[in-house]
């Protein structure tokens, strides 16, 4: 019996196992790297205390919502 | 706010000032030194799009391509840009020379969590020099200020600050009127 091998690599399940998991593994580092930019503003703010620190602190705690919200949408959809 | 030179900054503090230390002169690295990272950026905000079009010469179709994957790759891409924008600004920003009425305050943020603060009296000030050269610097008037400082205290210099000459002149006549007067309040100002 003829085996029929797709042209198209998204058609195998293990390379869109292998694609979901580079994908998640991604966004949890950046989601770490988010958390410690959150460290660093704080750490920057105390150091210069200007009226754009709790501007710069709420966009930080921001992108670290985006980034875990990322993850959870990532892993619901993929 | 966002200035690279600003004399008698308002709404502004920083670590260990004193209550009566009254700022002269908050320095940040020249506009025109974050040419990098925002070149970076752009490129990389356009790479979704340059890709769209190189990707038939590699035999690739972009229609085989499982939509949700086509749009997390946008999203990590953005993903990219965002923190690139967002740390240049953080690196430039809180990068600042202040100049008060008793000390020169370096603050540096070399890597994401490494603070490094020098601090000199201004009593302590013995020279100071400036330089500018190359195209850019030329063109956009800004250079390196190095200050001289007596003893064991460590130099300091201001990379790529904004009127060099100037910079330098101002601090070495506040540190005049410090020996001068033998007091702590100057009060010339560059033009």
């Amino acid at each position: 019996m003829p085996v029929t091998i797709p042209s198209n690599p998204f058609e195998f399940e293990s390379i869109r196992i292998l694609l979901k998991a580079a994908i998640l593994i991604i966004l949890v580092l950046y989601a770490i790297f988010a958390l410690v930019v959150v460290r660093q503003v704080n750490l920057m703010s105390q150091t210069l205390i200007t009226k754009v620190s709790p501007v710069l602190k709420a966009l930080s705690l921001l992108n670290v919502g985006f980034a875990v919200g990322l993850i959870v949408l990532v892993w619901g959809i993929l | 706010m966002f200035s690279s030179y600003i004399e008698n900054p308002t709404n502004c503090r920083f670590e260990g000032q004193d209550p009566d230390e009254k700022i002269f002169l908050l320095l940040r690295a020249h506009p025109i030194t974050n040419l990098g990272w925002i070149t970076a950026a752009i490129v990389i905000f356009f790479v979704p799009f340059i890709a769209a079009r190189f990707l038939p010469i590699f035999n690739l179709d972009l229609e085989t391509i499982p939509q949700t994957f086509e749009i997390l790759f946008l999203i990590v891409n953005y993903l990219v840009v965002l923190i690139i924008v967002f740390e240049g600004f953080l690196q430039w920003y809180f990068n600042v020379i202040i100049v008060t009425e008793k000390n020169i305050v370096d603050v540096d943020f070399h890597s994401l969590l490494f603070k490094n603060i020098d601090m000199a009296p201004l009593r302590n000030v013995e020279d100071t020099s400036s330089s500018m050269g190359g195209i850019l610097q030329s063109i956009f008037h800004y250079g390196d200020v190095f200050i001289q400082t007596a003893g064991t205290s460590k130099n300091i210099d201001l990379l790529d600050v904004p009127r060099p000459h100037h910079v330098a002149d101002f601090i070495l006549d506040l540190t005049h009127n410090i020996h001068s007067k033998g007091g702590n309040h100057a009060s010339h100002h560059p033009v």
